[in-house]
């Protein structure tokens, strides 16, 4: 049963009581209950619209010493109510009273009318009631959803913790305004965290009490299972966030209304949230809590996972690093006494500190051998530290290797000799260019045929042969397809063979391992550090080359490398590779172009808008009837990747004529945004071509 | 006699290169830091300087850097023993000027025909 409130304004009391009898009779005929009230002063009529708020207003145009106008104009302050006008028989209300009243009736009062007219306009008002209500509630949802979308970007804009739980709290409180909100989580497995936000202050009682609320809530959420974490109540760090501190919150904060969710990465409930308001909280608010809640919980197992990842490299790059620094130390150290031990020998041998026997020259010579094994050792190793440490320094140009075969074979021949092994070298490259660091290619050769010395008995045979092949006619071994498969275009090749005891099945592989020599009892004999294969296969492939070897126990083995020949584009993919180098030690970024088109076209480009520095970092290839140049930009360069593309850009609508008839497409990656080493970073660029419009403005 | 400064804070290999260097013919001086090193050099004038760079005061490197932008010294042949540390690798990038770099351990055989090489010239021209 609804409970309606009617006042009538008039200065007729007989009018008044007409009504009032009539709504005396629509109370007991209808279930609902209606109450009257009369005003005959303005002063009346404020009064009962302030302490009652009637529902329904009727006027009497009538009561002309009253200034109705004005009395409606104060109802209509109040939020639907709804004013009815009592116009006098054949005569005409105020137009200024008419409009502003929701309906009218005139004079006789007929009871009908007046019932019918009032249930209408409550009607009406019942609507219009529910309608704002509705529009409150969608416009409260629009907020919230706004809220929920706007906290879930700001969810996926961050890999970092304590950012999600600052973006949680900050979406929940905007879209439910709390009092009080306690949030758990756990900085580590060791460090619980229960992080206040409050509208009031929290004095220590309270917050003592908080801390014992969320040990148990925190508890509660394992049952009957283990928790991830062990929550300690001594260990809880506070993180107190207060709005106003000029007030102060009691106990009674906690018998307010509150809602609960735990929070969790998909696998492990890490923490919970509990908020409090004194307003009670409707299904809707209830969702949206629930929905933020359980959104935080991806992007916080990303967070965590980031955190691991970041963690572990961290430790990672540490440990190499102290690797590399242990390996220089150390190297440098052993240096300096063996320098000391080799002058001494040297000066014994010598005879300057007097005549020796044969048997102590022997010794010495012994002694002197190991000081040069030792020697190659630590050089071996602090090369391999500095190549893993990305320091190395290549010189490359275009050379050709049988000089350089020469010149190993030259260098070792006297060690062949004392074996009495036969040397012999066959250059079938035609003079091709490669383009390489001549002296790590002779530090490579020097590695395999020093190592074919070592393994081959005496009177053996050591064949050196460079020649020119093909990708496709390259002997695949099978353990090594993998590696050869990679391989494209015209490669120089260089092979050693001996004929020596070989290498067992099992062994193959791992030739190129570091420290691989070192679990083989014969190879100790045999002397040398373990690190020159590995130290060949990544200078190697510092060439963009590749070392593989066949063996057959008993009856010798072929190590075989091969360089790409000599063409722009070679040249520019180790020019690549070793700008990118560069940029990963330095921590510096490296944008790779490229520039597809017609030759016509490009050799413009080239000319107008390229540089000659560019030119000179820059690849040029034809395929498939198109000409594609790549450019390699270090950082800090004006001509960024963007601004190119720009220059492009108005080339091409300022050459219309020209550039019309092709297509000009261009693509580029940045390393490290895009692509963490340079096959990475060409696959990327390969892949994004976009064709540059010509925009058909007038200029 | 032709004067030869060897600095090295090495006490064996300086004795050892002084033994061998003296018995080949030369006249030795020795010192056994940075400081010592440079107050000699600009004390004694030697005909050629054997330096090595790692040295606690002051760095083979620098000695060199400072004798050889002095007119005064510049003309004096500098050999640096370098032991290729990554702290070496570090200054070697900035210009010392010096002559010849030999690289630890080193054949003694080398150090006398270098050394014989700058002087020899140095007494012909």
């Amino acid at each position: 049963m609804a409970s309606y409130k009617i006042l009538f304004v008039s200065t007729n009391t007989e009018k008044a009581k007409q009504i009032e009898e009539i709504i005396e009779e629509m109370h007991q005929e209808r279930l609902n209950d209606y109450d009257f009230s009369f005003a005959d002063s303005e002063l009346l009529a404020s009064d009962i619209m302030k302490t009652q708020l009637p529902d329904i207003v009727i006027l009497d145009s009538a009561a002309n010493n009253l200034d109705l106008i004005s009395i409606n104009r104060t109802v209509k302050t109040y939020d639907n109510v709804i004013t009815i006008l009592l116009v006098e028989k054949d005569k005409i209300a105020k137009p200024e009273l008419l409009k502003n009243s929701n309906s009218f009736i005139q004079e006789p009062i007929l009871k009908e009318i007046l019932i019918s007219t009032i249930e209408a306009n409550l009607r009406t008002k019942k609507s219009l009631v529910k309608l704002a209500d509705s529009n409150q509630e969608l416009a409260r949802s629009l907020y919230q959803l706004n809220v929920l979308y706007s906290t879930s970007s700001k969810f996926a804009g961050t890999l970092d913790r304590e950012k999600l739980m600052d973006a949680l709290i900050e979406g929940i409180d905007k879209s439910l305004s709390f009092g009080l909100s306690c949030l758990l989580t756990f900085k580590s497995e060791t460090e619980p965290v229960l992080i206040i936000n409050s509208l009031y202050k929290i004095p220590d009682r309270l917050l003592e009490g908080l801390k014992v609320r969320a040990t148990i809530s925190y508890k509660n959420l394992f049952k009957n299972r283990e928790m991830p974490f062990e929550l300690d109540i001594q260990n809880i760090k506070i993180e107190k966030h207060i709005k106003n501190e000029r007030k102060e919150y009691d106990f009674s904060v906690l018998r307010a209304d509150t809602l609960f969710a735990p929070i969790s990465t998909s696998e492990n409930c890490v923490g919970f949230i509990e908020i409090f308001r004194e307003e009670k909280f409707s299904t809707e608010d209830t969702t949206c809590f629930h929905t933020l809640a359980q959104q935080v919980s991806l992007p916080l197992k990303s967070a965590n996972l980031y955190e691991i990842k970041e963690r572990t490299n961290k430790k990672l790059e540490k440990l190499e690093r102290t690797k590399s620094e242990f390996i220089s130390i150390v190297s440098h150290e052993l240096r300096t006494p063996l320098t000391a031990i080799k002058l001494s020998m040297d000066i014994l041998s010598s005879g300057t500190a007097g005549p020796l026997t044969e048997a102590m020259e022997t010794s010495l010579n012994r002694g002197k051998r190991n000081v040069t094994r030792l020697t190659g050792i630590i050089n071996d190793l602090l090369d391999l530290s500095k190549i893993e440490a990305g320091k190395m320094d290549f010189k490359f140009e275009s050379s050709k290797i049988s000089p350089i075969v020469e010149y190993v074979k030259n260098n070792l021949e006297g060690m062949a000799k004392e074996k009495n092994i036969e040397f012999i070298t066959t250059l079938d490259d035609n003079f091709a260019d490669v383009y390489i660091d001549s002296s790590r290619v002779e530090q490579i050769l020097t590695n395999l045929v020093s190592n074919a010395i070592k393994f081959t008995t005496e009177n053996g045979k050591i064949e050196i042969r460079s020649q020119v092949v093909d990708a496709k006619e390259i002997n695949l071994v099978e353990k090594f397809s993998e590696t050869l498969a990679c391989l494209h275009g015209k490669y120089l090749q260089v092979m050693v063979k001996d004929n020596g005891i070989g290498i067992s099945e099992e062994n193959l592989t791992h030739v190129f391992d570091k420290f691989a020599q070192i679990e083989n009892s014969l190879t100790r004999k045999v002397g040398g550090s373990g690190l020159g294969l590995p130290i060949a296969k990544q200078l190697i492939e510092s060439h963009n080359g590749t070392i593989w070897c066949n063996s057959k126990l008993e009856k010798g083995s072929s190590f075989y490398f091969v360089i790409p020949l000599l063409d722009s584009y070679s040249k520019f993919l180790i020019d690549l590779k070793q700008n990118l180098q560069k940029a990963k030690v330095g921590n510096s970024t490296l944008a790779l172009v490229k520039i597809r088109t017609s030759e016509e076209i490009l050799d413009e480009i080239k000319t107008q808008i390229l540089t000659e520095k560019h030119l000179e970092n820059s690849a040029y290839e034809v395929q498939d009837d198109f000409c594609t140049l790549s450019l390699a930009i270090p950082e800090g360069d004006k001509y960024s990747a963007d601004f190119l593309k720009k220059r492009i850009q108005d080339f091409a609508n300022s050459n219309k004529t020209l550039c019309e008839k092709y297509d000009i497409m261009f693509s580029y990656g940045v390393y490290p945004r895009d692509a963490l080493d340079d096959i990475d970073l060409i696959k990327k660029v390969n892949k994004s071509f976009q064709t540059i419009k010509i925009t058909n403005e007038i200029s | 006699m032709k004067k030869i400064l060897i600095v090295d804070d090495e006490q064996d290999i300086v004795e050892s290169l002084q033994f061998v260097l003296e018995t080949t013919g030369f006249e030795c001086h020795c010192a056994y830091n940075g400081e010592d090193g440079l107050n000699l050099a600009r004390e004694i004038m030697p005909d050629l300087i054997i330096l090595d760079v790692m040295m606690p005061k002051i760095n083979g490197f620098k000695i060199c850097r400072l004798l050889k932008y002095d007119t005064k010294y510049k003309n004096i042949p500098i050999l640096m023993l370098t032991a290729r540390s990554q702290e070496e690798d570090k200054l070697i990038g900035e210009e010392t000027g010096a002559d010849e770099y030999i690289t630890k351990p080193f054949e003694i055989a080398d150090i006398v025909k270098k050394v014989e090489s700058y002087l020899g010239e140095k007494a012909e021209g």
